[in-house]
């Protein structure tokens, strides 16, 4: 999933404080799983964001509307009659939701209420790690299931560096050296000879290097 | 055994303690009536004055009050405090019982327990004698129930003027003795004991010494309802002690003047557990030291809790008798002077307090008692029972639990209760056709889409509220709040006549909330939700404002403060009872057949008692014959024999005609909601696969006779467990005749880092073997290598009379273990001896190893994964409550009996099976499964399947279910919330406490002020 | 009217311990400011994030959650949730320049009467030194101005 994390309000107060109705939107998707920008979290910041203004003495008019996915235009087209009511919007999606409520609605300001900060998976209540950099060129059927491009602090594709120690990664004690865990990994699959094997210097043009990308499914598209 | 003769379906229980109570709540669960009288005002027993209870520390008032207030209320509970049995007269199944109540001098329907009378005339009530100087109250505890005080006619010198006080005409004057007869089916004796007064003793200065106090005394210093508000000071100046001394077996284990000579089994952890409290609240500052002489720690989980006492928490532990307490005048200090086994002096050390650890003592009222019920006692003064049926007594129909039957801790009295109720329940015959309660309310009205209509109703209480506000200015007040369509003062709101002017009133108006501005919600709320159904209104339609305990007493001094926070606590109220809507307690039909699963003792035993009462039983066993691990026994340490009993229990199991048994079967599937359980069964050697239908579910899989390798075990033949030595005396007497030395070794494979409980059998069974060979050879030489000797209860009769007849016992360490070699003479053991200071070494023609019991770990946990049921570290079952529910499983309708349960004897075994079935019977005796209405639900609609309320509740219930959406199973939700509070979607609420009410009441408090 | 400022408390109190405590204090009549209004919830692990910032939010001057002590819960670990979230609710209030000691999670057993008494004694009291809740007065100023 995406995971997120709620901007410093500070930053969020900035950004709405020229506006005196906001429309507070939240996702059910991602950000909701991770806690960031579901139900719950549009509620608290609704509720922060009031308390804030309010002690400066300023009252300000917060709906809060919650998506069940804010990067599909069908869901955020239920906004459409809430728009004309609001001077700004303040989304707690991820960077793809924000920029799908721009894209439809241009005359109103957007403003992002979280960071969006990686694809990641759930190591349990409340914890969550980087998985995939979306690289576009998967490289896990070779290295034991464990992403050397998300997990390797160097991207390296030919580990581990002089900087493990000890299963651990040298720019933080608390991250394990993914290529020790692929190793591991390969070692318990029976496959350890394949660590001596060089994988070969990646296209990255299927990554960022090419440039933004795109999928059209000829047999989907319209 | 089972007279089913038309007569009385009452069943009378004598004492309310917590065995009585948990007697009573099952029979009344059951539909049963019942009749539990208490000599005292109120009911509660002993463990109400209790501080915190092993082994989780956990505080009592809170665990036991709810089961008090459950048997207040009760309607099949006819509850009379102050009542004694006079005379018995009949057969079980028809007896005629008279008891005398003694005045009260109050009336229980009138009393609303607000105290005037206590306060104004603190000397004409009673309160509980010794260090708890909480006059004015006669209220033993705040929950007391019946919730009413009572009046000590020999103090009162004016009645009239104690009339005057009284607000609700309660005080009744020429209350007098009344005597009646109860037509009863069976009894149920559960009287307890007294604890022992060490005054009587002249060696440790009790009732001389300010600073010696007894164990409850020492509860009742560090509880937080006691004299000191749980302040730990000693009484002669009121200071923090800093060194506090326990001795142990102080009145028992002795042959003394004033001595008992047997073990009153709960000492040895509660010492231990003030020590550890002591301990928890002040840490370093205070220093703990027992003085024992066995540290007896043999039930459930006890030893581990030994270990952190002494490891974790530091308390140091003295294994000594002492010999004196002295006081040092000028401090008030303490010397106990004692001697120890490795040296020959005497020593000396200071404390500041010393607790004298008692035991029980069977009061002379008790004996009194039993003579008037015509029961035999044993020699200790304890109810005679036999070795294979625990709960009853000489005479048939009459059935006893709790410490009235021997020594005992709360789990076992738990577990005796729900026996002897189970075996009393039996006396009787149910009809099937009875209508339940719930039938005779009329019909709800649906309310739903009404705009509110809310009468609110304000207590005066007396002079407990209308003494500090006005209680007209409050009603007048409110009337101006929304939605609030009537409101009227009445006086003492939960009295008869204002309830019926109340109901009235709800109907003349429409009313359809109602508000009710009185005492708590946690002792009345089920009394409105009552009064509410008569109305034809769903019961959660009421909100309860507690404007006595949490305003008008506590703000006394402010009247025109309490005024206000009355006000708004209503408003408060108002609004949130505006957002209720009514509840449906979702109900199934329930299942009434039952599986047993294990065939041993515990299971049979469970399986008979319910296959008595007429319900179907299937009883699974693993192997292809019945009995389990019983069937390899011979003997009882008393002398019973095991093998007959064996075999006619199997028998009757077999020729039962509403039991089935299914050998060589195997669980394999489950599913299904308490009450309504299918389970998947692979049966018979051609491992035919079944599926049954039922309601509960009994666990009675045993655990395994342990046999380590260690000391020879399996090399040589010589070495023999305890159970091998048990059915070699039988089978070859001849052979054991022969032996001139034995030499046991206690504690093999128990209470070691890898199975570090106490398997709690293997003591008494040493002894019992080693008084059968030396019956077979009196000249037999025998020594029993021990760390502790655990005789608890009436065993320690056999330990002394084991020593009488010349059995040596040894002490070891367990970082001195002895050495078994074997030599071409013989074995030969190497032990080091304490006392002697010295390394022995002894020749034996047999060295017998006590390996105790292992859980089944295999099977526990095979079934707990299936059952979704908890196991203890070392693979034994883990009940619902250690304390108060150790035959309840975590999930309802899950029972648990025997060896799967901790390590017991035969005789605890049967005691469990009995409680099993009686627990059980508590559920089976409901056509209905009710399912509660405080549970979670979820909006699959706004559920992200996050899976974060799966994580997050406390007892594994949501779970993602095929439409991909939580779900809740409203059978397993305890209703706590948390998932409610955790959802990033917002998507579940909790029934009863949603968002919207929990904020209407912070809008009915804030709207105006603002 | 005196200028002794009187502050609105709003505690969430679990039945099982700390309302109970409540009441238990009520029958041993021991006295304490009347500023703190109870809310009773099953248990403390109910009480969301929420709750807390919109009694807040609607002019509390200060909020706390009582809940029974540690390993005592009714709910097995709802006190421990409940203390996890004021925690958050603290972090939250300090972001937005509110001061979060208006906001605090609390521990007692049901037999604790006196502890009750004493939290609504030391809570009351330091709300009192902190002042009115700096939204409440706005709300109140904007009430003024809109009726005037």
């Amino acid at each position: 999933m995406i995971t997120a994390v709620r901007k410093p309000m500070e930053e969020i107060i900035a950004c709405v404080s020229p506006y005196d109705r906001i429309l507070l939107v939240g996702c059910n998707e991602c950000v909701s799983v991770c806690s960031a920008g579901g139900r719950k979290e549009v509620a608290l910041l609704s509720s922060a964001l009031q308390m804030h203004f309010l002690k400066q003495g300023k009252t300000i008019e917060i709906r809060e509307m919650t998506l069940e996915r804010q990067c599909d235009p069908e869901y955020v087209e239920e906004l459409v009659n809430y728009m004309d009511g609001a001077d700004a919007v303040l989304s707690m999606a991820c960077g793809c939701g924000v920029q799908t409520i721009a894209a439809r609605f241009r005359e109103k300001p957007v403003f992002p209420a979280v960071n969006t900060t990686f694809m990641g998976a759930s190591e349990r209540q409340g914890v969550w790690s980087e998985r995939c950099q979306g690289c576009g060129d998967c490289v896990l059927g070779i290295t034991g299931g464990i992403c050397p491009i998300a997990r390797c602090s160097k991207r390296l594709l030919n580990g581990p560096c002089g900087g493990s120690t000890k299963g651990k990664c040298e720019i933080d004690a608390n991250v394990d050296c993914a290529w020790q865990l692929i190793w591991d990994r390969l070692k318990a699959l029976g496959l350890e000879k394949r660590i001596e094997d060089v994988i070969e210097a990646k296209d990255w043009r299927t990554s960022r290097d090419g440039g933004p990308r795109k999928i059209v499914r000829e047999d989907l598209a319209s | 055994m089972n007279t089913r003769k038309a007569g009385s379906q009452t069943v009378l229980v004598i004492g309310g303690g917590v065995g009585g109570i948990r007697a009573a709540l099952d029979l009344a669960e059951s539909r049963h009536s019942v009749v539990l009288i208490d000599k005292s005002y109120a009911i509660g027993g002993l463990m109400t004055r209790l501080d915190r209870t092993f082994p989780t520390n956990n505080c009592d008032l809170c665990t036991v009050s709810p089961h008090l207030s459950e048997s207040g209320r009760q309607l099949r509970i006819d509850l009379k405090p102050m009542t004694v049995v006079e005379q018995v007269e009949g057969v079980a199944g028809d007896f005629n019982v008279t008891v005398k109540t003694m005045p009260r001098y109050i009336d229980l329907d009138k009393c609303t327990a607000c105290g005037e009378c206590a306060e104004k005339f603190p000397d004409w009530v009673r309160f509980t004698p010794g260090l708890d100087p909480r006059a004015p109250t006669c209220m033993r505890y705040p929950q007391a129930t019946p919730h009413a005080f009572s009046v000590d006619a020999n103090k009162v010198t004016d009645f009239d003027a104690l009339e005057g006080v009284c607000k609700v005409g309660a005080i009744v004057p020429d209350d007098r003795e009344k005597t009646e007869t109860l037509h009863v089916a069976a009894i149920v004796l559960a009287t307890g004991a007294e604890l022992f007064d060490p005054a009587v003793l002249d060696n440790f200065g009790a009732g001389k010494y300010p600073n010696v106090v007894t164990g409850l005394e020492y509860e009742r210093i560090m509880s937080a309802s006691g004299p000191t508000l749980g302040q730990l000071v000693r009484p002669s100046d009121g200071k923090r002690p800093a060194r506090v001394g326990w001795i142990q077996c102080v009145g028992s284990r002795g042959i003394n003047r004033a001595d008992v000579p047997y073990c009153s089994s709960v000492c040895c952890m509660y010492a231990l557990k003030e020590a550890v409290v002591t301990k928890e609240r002040f840490a370093e500052e205070i220093e703990t030291c027992i003085f024992y002489m066995d540290m007896r720690t043999f039930g459930k989980d006890y030893e581990r809790y030994l270990t952190r006492a002494v490891d974790e928490y530091g308390v140091r532990i003295v294994r000594c008798r002492p010999h004196s307490v002295v006081e040092e005048p000028e401090t008030g200090n303490l010397s106990i002077t004692f001697a120890t086994d490795d040296d020959a002096r005497h020593k000396t050390e200071v404390f500041d307090m010393v607790v004298l650890s008692t035991g029980f003592r069977i009061p002379e009222s008790s004996v009194a008692l039993a003579n008037r019920l015509g029961i035999d006692l044993n020699e200790h003064g304890f109810a005679q029972t036999s070795g294979f049926a625990p709960v009853a007594t000489s005479r048939p129909g009459i059935f006893v639990c709790g410490v009235s039957e021997s020594p005992k801790d709360i789990p076992e009295t738990m577990i005796q209760a729900s026996a002897a109720a189970a075996m009393a329940g039996a006396q009787i015959y149910l009809d099937e056709n009875e209508i339940e309660e719930e039938e005779f309310f009329p019909p709800e009205q649906d309310v739903s889409g009404m705009p509110p209509r809310v009468g609110v109703f304000v207590c005066d209480c007396g002079s407990n509220i209308g003494g500090v506000i006005t209680v007209s200015r409050l009603v007048e007040k409110v009337r101006s709040f929304p939605c609030v369509a009537y409101t009227e003062a009445v006086g003492y709101g939960c009295s008869k006549e204002s309830m019926n002017r109340m109901e009235a009133l709800i109907l003349e108006h429409g009313l359809n909330r109602v508000v009710i501005g009185g005492c708590s919600p946690r002792t009345h709320e089920t009394k409105f939700q009552d009064m509410l159904r008569r109305c034809g209104l769903n019961k959660y339609l009421v909100e309860i404002v507690n404007i006595r305990d949490q305003d008008t007493w506590v703000h006394m001094d402010r009247p025109e403060d309490a005024t206000h926070k009355a006000m708004k606590m209503l408003e408060m109220g108002v609004y949130g009872v505006c957002r209720a809507h009514p509840l449906v307690e979702h109900s199934l039909p329930m299942n009434k057949n039952v599986l047993v699963v294990g065939g041993g003792v515990a299971g049979m035993n469970a399986a008979l008692l319910l296959a008595g009462q007429g319900l179907r039983v299937y009883l699974v066993e693993r192997e292809s014959r019945l009995g389990g691990i019983a069937r390899n026994v011979r003997a009882t340490l008393e002398g019973d024999d095991v093998g007959r009993y064996m075999s006619d229990l199997t028998a009757k199991v077999q020729a039962h005609q509403k039991i089935q048994v299914l050998l060589q079967s195997i669980i394999v599937d489950h599913k299904g909601m308490p009450g309504r359980f299918t389970t998947g069964i692979q049966t018979g050697p051609r491992m035919h696969y079944m599926q049954i239908e039922h309601g509960v579910t009994i666990l009675a899989t045993g655990a395994l006779a342990h046999r380590p390798g260690q000391y020879l075990l399996g090399e040589d033949d010589r070495v023999l467990t305890q159970l091998d030595m048990d059915a070699k005396i039988e089978d070859d007497p001849e052979s054991v005749r022969g032996m001139d030395q034995v030499i046991m070794i206690q504690c093999v494979g128990s209470r070691e880092p890898r199975n570090p409980n106490c398997s709690r059998i293997c003591c008494q069974s040493a002894i019992k073997n080693a008084l059968r060979m030396k019956a077979l050879n009196p000249e037999m030489q025998i020594y029993i290598l021990n760390r502790d000797i655990r005789t608890y209860g009436f065993q320690e009769d056999y330990y002394r009379e084991a020593r009488k007849q010349g059995v040596q016992f040894i002490r070891y360490e367990p970082d001195r273990r002895p050495d078994v070699r074997a030599t071409e003479n013989g074995l030969v053991v190497d032990a080091y001896d304490d006392i002697l200071g010295c390394r022995l070494e002894i020749s034996a023609d047999a060295v017998v190893l006590s390996t105790g019991l292992i859980a089944d770990d295999e099977t526990t946990e095979e079934l707990s994964v299936l059952f979704h049921l908890p196991r203890s570290d070392d693979g034994y079952f883990l009940e619902d409550h250690v304390k108060l529910r150790p035959t309840d499983m975590s999930v309802r309708g899950f029972f648990l009996a025997g060896t799967a349960h901790a390590p017991k004897t035969i005789r605890e075994s049967i005691t469990q099976g009995q409680s099993a079935a009686g627990r059980a019977l508590t559920m089976l005796a409901k056509q209905w499964i009710n399912l509660g209405a405080a549970v979670a639900k979820v909006d699959g609609a706004k559920c992200s399947a996050c899976l974060i309320c799966v994580r997050a509740c406390p007892y594994n219930v949501p779970f993602i279910n095929a439409e991909g959406y939580s779900e809740i199973d409203p059978a397993k939700c305890h209703g706590c919330g948390i998932c409610a509070a955790d959802c990033p979607a917002r998507a579940i609420q909790l029934m009863q406490y949603e968002d919207d009410q929990i904020l209407a009441k912070l809008d009915g408090l804030f709207e105006r002020m603002n | 009217m005196t200028d002794i400022f009187e502050p609105e408390i709003v505690a969430f109190c679990c039945h099982y311990c700390a309302y109970t405590a409540a009441d238990m204090a009520g029958s041993k009549r021991i006295s304490y400011p009347p500023n703190v209004k109870i809310i009773r919830v099953p248990c403390t692990g109910k009480v969301d994030a929420i709750h807390i910032m919109k009694a807040l939010e609607k002019g509390a001057d200060g909020v706390y959650v009582a809940g029974c002590l540690e390993g005592d819960c009714h709910f097995k670990t709802g006190n421990l949730r409940a203390a996890q979230r004021v925690r958050r609710v603290k972090a939250l209030l300090e972001e937005i320049g509110f001061d979060s000691r208006r906001v605090e999670m609390i521990l007692m057993s049901a037999g604790m009467g006196e502890r009750f008494a004493q939290t609504a004694r030391e809570f009351t009291e330091k709300i009192r030194e902190l002042g009115p809740n700096p939204i409440r007065s706005a709300i109140q100023e904007q009430a003024r101005r809109a009726a005037g």
